[in-house]
């Protein structure tokens, strides 16, 4: 993840600290002359001594403040940097925001410049990135079945998304149950069947073109009767814009009554990340996301802006063919790997 | 969607058309404006920096004698833009036996769908066209193309036990061979799986297809560019397939990559449905983009969609000045053989301009099928003389379809409406204007 975005920040951090470091070593230099001349006159130290002593002092005082013009200009690098890495304009402001807080108008010494500006971010990253919760430990806390439905748009990679997750709470002991309700596309059924079967994991499906909230609520059903732990119901792709689609879902979720509702979505998207994901969860709710492909692309901007918009928790990465590519979301190492 | 980037560069332009002088500040400016618009839209980060500079370039230079530095800069923005965006547009040209086409992508960027739409968008068009499946790897890869084939009426070659896809190309080969068209559809992979670079890479040299078309989704961001250089690099694209378009995104990621690969965008996929698909044509939807319009585009659905035979009705039945809700209900089959609304306005000179409610197509939509409904409950004198329906018919009309007698009131004033409208428009052709008032009527009809 985030691909050479460490390397972006200290070239941008340096470039930060050449534009304008120069700007007030004079007014420095000043002080630090002002201040040697009068030790001298007060005999505390040697002529001699004057010149290293007016440079210690110097470096110390040096400071600089930057009004908003400069700031733009130097944060402009930074904003390269961060676009580079796929991270959406709207997230990308509110990291200026802060990072203007921090650097404008006031007074910042020259050596903690680099300093500053990489605990902003990471302040600003910790806030916008949440820790995943435990997803095991909370259908066992759960109430029985637990009920998980999971929504996005076209081709964003629900149906294996979902077999990779039935394959960890399997291995943790919980049972199953599948519901087909992505009645639309053209083998969606067969897809998911195809996992249950090699899983081992029941499945409950109607006719292609029957209503998916019916198909939801029979599998529910069935996981009553039969004392399982967990229902998982996979949808259709629906594009956001899409209201009959979305009142769809949106009637999903009355007849399942979902324990959780997880978004799953593409780490390759681009500045629409933030509007998919801000849709989804003002129309239906997100309580999670996962975010799939992450094998692909190392940019992973979409994994800032989908939390920074939803202000929901990535659970998951998906990086791989194999049922078993489905990484927790670790929000320390992201930070971490970006050396802040 | 496309309409949002649209926006921002009307804007930028706008600005430009209206400020007092042209000098380095507006083109600063100017600039400025057009990096966050396409940086908002996707597209890489050093395109735009190198668009940025090469508009300053050129917008130094004196403009030729007659042409004011107002008009010359639009020029240039215009011309860079249509350079980053999109080509003029491109045919396959389809050539004797038979024309092979291969499906490649990423996984979930459509692949599958695009190839049923564009098997049914030359059968329609009288070619003989099969698919054949050689995705292997996905669950029900095959069922799904199964399904569509049926449901599109082509033919569909698949062998759901073979593994090897190249096997599966020999076993049919000699079968394809009597068709027009071949469309092979390959397993979603990305550039840096080693495997299925392999597989796709002998795929190609053995298949040997004429036309190997990347599917991109619209929605693709940084990584466009690095995406599409490696397929690339692995087949040589000759043309992309731009799906996704019924959504939000705004696609300048998708186009500026594909533009690097000097590969045209081909086709666009507008919704989920097989006929959602439509031709592309760069410069076209540049100016559709600032505002323009596409008639052409327009003109080429309705010829479509209309049979030559309705068209001729229509146009008579109009010239002797008589509009009955049957030509109003021919109208409604022929729209919704188009595709949605909302996508015929979007064709329509002046109508991106003219802003429509948010969701006004999509219930429009939804009314357009219970009017279709009331009209088969009313006798044939009816339809052709709606002018003799009174209260005590629309009753009957309303029991009979269950449609609300509101809604059917509705649809009378509508005709009417459209009635007059074409009185107004009668040998005039129409007008920009015109077709504002059209827009606005139909707000208010609602």
């Amino acid at each position: 993840m985030f691909k050479f975005l460490k390397e972006k920040i200290k070239k941008a951090v340096s470039a930060i600290k050449n534009s304008i470091t120069r700007a007030k070593e004079g007014e420095a230099e000043e002080k630090a002359k002002e201040e040697v001349e009068k030790r001298v006159q007060e005999g505390e130290i040697k002529e001699k001594e004057k010149p290293t002593l007016i440079q210690k002092i110097k470096r110390k005082l040096t400071t600089f403040s930057l009004n908003e013009a400069e700031f733009d200009k130097v944060f402009w690098e930074l904003e390269r940097a961060l676009l580079e890495n796929n991270v959406a304009i709207l997230t990308i402001e509110k990291i200026r925001e802060d990072l203007k807080e921090k650097l404008v108008g006031k007074n910042v010494k020259k050596g903690e410049l680099e300093k500053t500006i990489k605990e902003t971010l990471r302040k600003t990253l910790e806030e916008i990135l949440l820790d995943p919760f435990d997803l095991v430990a909370k259908v066992k806390k759960g109430k029985k079945p637990f009920v998980i439905v999971f929504f996005g748009i076209n081709g964003s990679g629900k149906t294996t998304t979902i077999a990779k997750v039935a394959n960890l709470l399997k291995k943790n002991k919980l049972s199953c149950v599948f519901s087909a309700s992505d009645t639309f596309r053209a083998a969606s059924i067969e897809q998911l069947e195809h996992h249950a079967s090699t899983l081992d994991i029941e499945m409950i499906k109607q006719k292609y073109g029957s209503d998916p909230a019916a198909v939801a609520f029979d599998a529910i059903e069935h996981a009553k009767a039969r004392k399982l732990d967990v229902v998982l119901i996979d949808t259709a792709g629906r594009m956001h814009s899409n209201i009959n689609l979305m009142e769809e879902m949106k009637k999903i979720c009355r007849v399942a009554k979902p324990d959780l509702k997880i978004f799953v979505g593409e780490s390759l998207i681009g500045n629409d990340a933030v509007v998919q994901a801000e849709e989804f969860d003002e129309k239906i709710g997100v309580d999670a996301i996962i975010l799939t492909k992450a094998d692909v692309d190392e940019k992973g901007g979409a994994a800032v802006s989908m939390s920074y918009v939803t202000k929901k928790p990535i659970l998951f990465l998906g990086t791989g063919q194999e049922y078993k590519d489905l990484d927790v979301f670790d929000k320390e190492k992201v930070i971490r790997s970006l050396g802040l | 969607m496309l309409g949002a980037l649209g926006e921002k560069l009307k804007a930028a332009l706008k600005k430009v058309a209206s400020a007092v002088f042209v000098d380095t500040k507006l083109l600063d400016e100017l600039v400025k404006d057009l990096q966050r618009a396409l940086l908002e839209s996707d597209v890489d980060v050093e395109l735009v920096f190198q668009l940025s500079e090469r508009i300053k370039e050129k917008a130094r230079g004196e403009p030729k004698a007659g042409i004011t530095k107002r008009e010359q800069l639009i020029k240039i923005v215009h011309d860079e833009l249509i350079e980053l965006l999109g080509k003029e547009k491109k045919e396959l040209e389809i050539k004797k036996g038979p024309y092979k086409i291969m499906f490649i992508g990423l996984y979930g960027s459509g692949k599958t769908t695009s190839i049923s739409k564009l098997a049914l968008y030359y059968s329609k068009r009288g070619h003989k066209v099969c698919m054949i499946g050689l995705d292997t790897h996905r669950p029900a890869a095959h069922d799904q193309l199964q399904q569509l084939g049926e449901k599109i009426k082509v033919q569909t070659f698949i062998d759901k036990k073979e593994k090897d896809p190249l096997y599966i190309w020999k076993k049919f080969e000699e079968q394809t061979k009597k068709f027009d068209i071949v469309i092979i559809d390959t397993a979603g992979r990305h550039d840096l799986d080693k495997n299925l670079e392999k597989e796709i890479k002998q795929l190609n040299k053995k298949i040997r297809p004429q036309e190997v078309i990347l599917t991109l989704s619209a929605d693709i961001g940084q990584a466009a560019r690095s995406v599409v250089e490696g397929f690339h690099n692995n087949c040589g694209i000759t043309g992309i397939f731009l799906t996704r378009l019924d959504g939000t995104a705004k696609a300048g990621g998708a186009l500026a990559a594909a533009s690097i690969t000097k590969a045209p965008v081909l086709f666009i996929g507008t919704g989920e449905k097989p006929q959602d698909i439509e031709t592309f044509d760069g410069t076209t939807f540049i100016s559709r983009l600032l505002g323009m319009g596409d008639l052409n585009a327009l003109l080429e659905k309705t010829k479509i969609a209309l049979g030559e035979e309705e068209k001729e009705k229509l146009e008579k039945s109009l010239e002797e000045g008589k509009f009955t809700l049957l030509d109003l209900h021919d109208q409604i089959s022929a729209m919704s053989k188009m595709g949605p609304l909302s996508k015929i306005a979007e064709l329509i000179p002046g109508f991106s301009k003219v802003k429509l409610p948010k969701d006004l197509m999509q219930i429009q939509e939804g009314k357009l099928k219970r009017w279709h409904h009331s009209m088969k409950s009313m006798t044939k004198e009816e339809l052709e003389n709606p002018e003799i329906i009174t209260s005590p018919h629309i009753a009957r009309i309303s029991k009979g379809s269950n449609v609300p007698s509101g809604e059917i009131k509705e649809m009378l004033k509508q005709y009417k409406m459209v009635k007059k409208f074409f009185g107004v428009t009668k040998g005039k052709g129409m007008s920009q204007k015109d077709l504002q008032k059209l827009a606005k009527k139909f707000k208010i009809s609602l």
